[in-house]
């Protein structure tokens, strides 16, 4: 059932058991600013730096938390419902709530800032 | 791998490479755990999304602050702002740490450059005597020039 060396590493939040510098491609990420939004301003060279490391920060908690529900089920494999229960469970990943009620097939509230596609399965 | 992960040219869809993105999720879980496709598939997107929130609010605190660019400054407020302050340290953290990785050339005196440059040099100069050396042995004992070869007769 619980492993209590695991899960205790990932409740501390700090399992830095990197194996080596996973960067994010600067360019890609520059590209999906760019798309953003409408008008987006120039973007200095440096910005994309800062998005990649938040980005991994972004993933990671994501991840753990989603991990969270995985073991709540009992289950070894994170599935996208996992994922979804994170987004919902956490107040700062609420623009992510469209994202995973489309996936699961429900329509939620109208999208805010980004420009999702409004698809019905 | 796909191919969407190499291309990745198309004008509609611009994600993040996927084995990357896979690397940073595993490593934040335990060896045994597996991860479903669509579960992975749903990260990318997610962290996608990520972006795009935190650009387009990077991009209103750029035009409050009456700038032109959006620079990490903003970026960093607008994590703030959007409730993910709790990255604002580590994120400085890695920049402050990349502005100094890439100011490893310093500017004036000896540099490390002048000095590989040197040594370069010398090391070129070696690899001629060495092939002038080579030469030698292979044929009659012939005095060679620098600049062009001497065909024989």
């Amino acid at each position: 059932m619980r492993q209590a060396g695991t899960y205790s590493a990932i409740l501390s939040g700090g399992v830095s058991g990197r194996t080596g510098p996973h960067s994010l491609p600067l360019a890609r990420i520059k590209k999906i600013m760019k798309r953003s939004g409408d008008d987006v301003k120039m973007i200095s060279g440096e910005a994309p730096i800062v998005f990649s490391k938040a980005c991994e920060l972004f993933i990671e908690e994501l991840t753990q938390r989603a991990w969270m529900m995985t073991l709540q089920g009992k289950r070894r494999t994170l599935h996208k419902e996992d994922v979804a229960a994170a987004v919902m469970a956490t107040d700062i990943f609420d623009f992510l709530v469209e994202m995973v009620s489309d996936s699961n097939g429900t329509q939620m509230a109208p999208a805010t800032k980004s420009n999702i596609s409004v698809a019905e399965r | 791998m796909e191919p969407m992960d190499i291309v990745g040219k198309s004008k509609e869809d611009v994600s993040l490479p996927k084995a990357t993105m896979f690397k940073i999720i595993k490593e934040m879980l335990p060896p045994d755990v597996r991860v479903a496709r669509d579960a992975q598939d749903l990260l990318v997107e997610c962290c996608v999304e990520f972006i795009n929130l935190v650009s387009s609010e990077s991009n209103e605190v750029c035009s409050r602050e009456e700038k032109r660019t959006i620079a990490p400054e903003h970026v960093l407020k607008a994590l703030e702002v959007l409730g993910f302050g709790e990255y604002v340290e580590e994120v400085y953290a890695a920049y402050e740490q990349h502005k100094l990785d890439t100011l490893d050339s310093p500017k004036g005196g000896k540099s490390s450059i002048e000095m590989t440059e040197e040594e370069a040099l010398a090391e070129q100069q070696r690899m001629f005597a060495e092939a002038r050396a080579r030469m030698n042995n292979g044929m009659t004992l012939q005095k060679q020039s620098d600049s062009d070869h001497v065909l024989n007769s």
